[in-house]
């Protein structure tokens, strides 16, 4: 069920290296369309993910050290 | 007017070609995922979607999601998981996460809007999967093996003052030699990886603090390559072996939806 289990070239499949794909890489659509959900304006959603997966990295991982 | 709570929208993981749209339903239908997508059609490509709570992914509330460990590595993982099984079956282009729309008529009139982006994209990758080639050093063992080089080459007949400042200098020339090593080192590993791959990406290393490992990460490499060609894999092989001896190790993933591969505005963001 895990991505590990499924690869076949992998060694080593971290949630770090998930990471480093899923929010810091692929297709971002911002700027074309509004998207207003809740009066909250999601254009840049994608963007502020991308901001904030620093910093929640970085504390993930001085939590998950200790 | 549904209540807020029970509210969703429509998280979009990526796309695929409107052709292969049946067979990729009918793969993530038996793929045991956590949600399964449906996807929705619009002219020459359909884009894999899923409902998810407004209460998890509205704007408002992801900056504070994305801090929870556990909530991040389970949708990141879903995200990736559903990317995987459509991939099984035909060329994805993958959406970053976190890709929200309103409803099905926003998300056919994004498809509608981007379509030639879209389709170009999906031009450039198809039939390509993305590899990811690491490599990081140990550098306490690099500079051992350089130290007792330059020994061997240097030892003989000095005083006890000379000898330490000879061994100074040394210790430096170590330290330089062993940064140049690591520069040549990735240098030649990218140039002999890109050569096979039909693109290349080279990505910030993960920071140590992040990876949880002691060696220090030299190489964070991308490579869109025809699915099935194992020719990276025979090279990284040959790096391995040409590299163990100096406290460089490669690590190969994949095979990935190509999400190095199909933003252009990449560059600029």
């Amino acid at each position: 069920m895990s991505v590990t289990e499924r690869r076949s070239l992998q060694e080593e499949i971290t949630l770090l290296d998930l990471v480093d794909r899923v929010l810091n890489a692929g297709v971002v659509l911002h700027g074309d369309i509004t998207l207003s959900v809740a009066g909250v304006d999601l254009v840049y959603v994608g963007l502020r993910v991308l901001l904030a997966s620093v910093g929640t990295l970085e504390e993930l991982e001085a939590r998950s050290e200790r | 007017m549904i209540a807020a709570s029970a509210a969703t929208v429509l998280y979009v993981y990526g796309i695929v070609g409107a052709d292969a749209a049946d067979d990729v339903e009918r793969e993530v239908a038996s793929a045991a995922l956590g949600q399964t997508p449906r996807l929705l059609r619009a002219g020459s490509l359909a884009a894999l979607v899923s409902e998810v709570p407004l209460a998890e992914f509205g704007a408002d509330v992801l900056p504070e999601r994305l801090n929870d460990r556990d909530w991040l590595e389970e949708r990141v993982q879903a995200h990736e998981d559903v990317l995987e099984a459509a991939l099984a079956r035909t060329t994805v282009i993958p959406f970053r996460f976190g890709a929200i729309y309103h409803g099905n008529g926003d998300v056919a009139r994004m498809l509608g809007e981007r379509r030639r982006e879209l389709e170009e994209a999906l031009e450039r990758v198809r039939g390509r999967v993305e590899l990811g080639v690491k490599a990081y050093v140990d550098r306490q063992l690099l500079e051992e093996r350089l130290r007792s080089a330059s020994r061997e080459a240097s030892s003989e007949g000095a005083g006890a003052g000379r000898a330490y400042l000879l061994g100074r200098q040394a210790e430096r020339r170590v330290v330089a030699e062993a940064d140049e090593a690591c520069a040549a080192a990735i240098a030649e590993a990218h140039e002999r990886l890109s050569a096979i791959a039909v693109d290349a990406r080279v990505n910030r290393p993960q920071p140590r603090e992040l990876s949880g490992r002691p060696e220090q990460m030299l190489l964070n490499g991308a490579y869109l390559v025809e699915r099935g060609d194992s020719r990276i894999e025979s090279e990284v092989e040959s790096l391995r072996t040409a590299y163990r001896g100096l406290g460089i190790a490669f690590e190969l993933t994949g095979p990935w939806p190509p999400y190095n591969f199909v933003d252009d505005e990449e560059a600029a963001a």
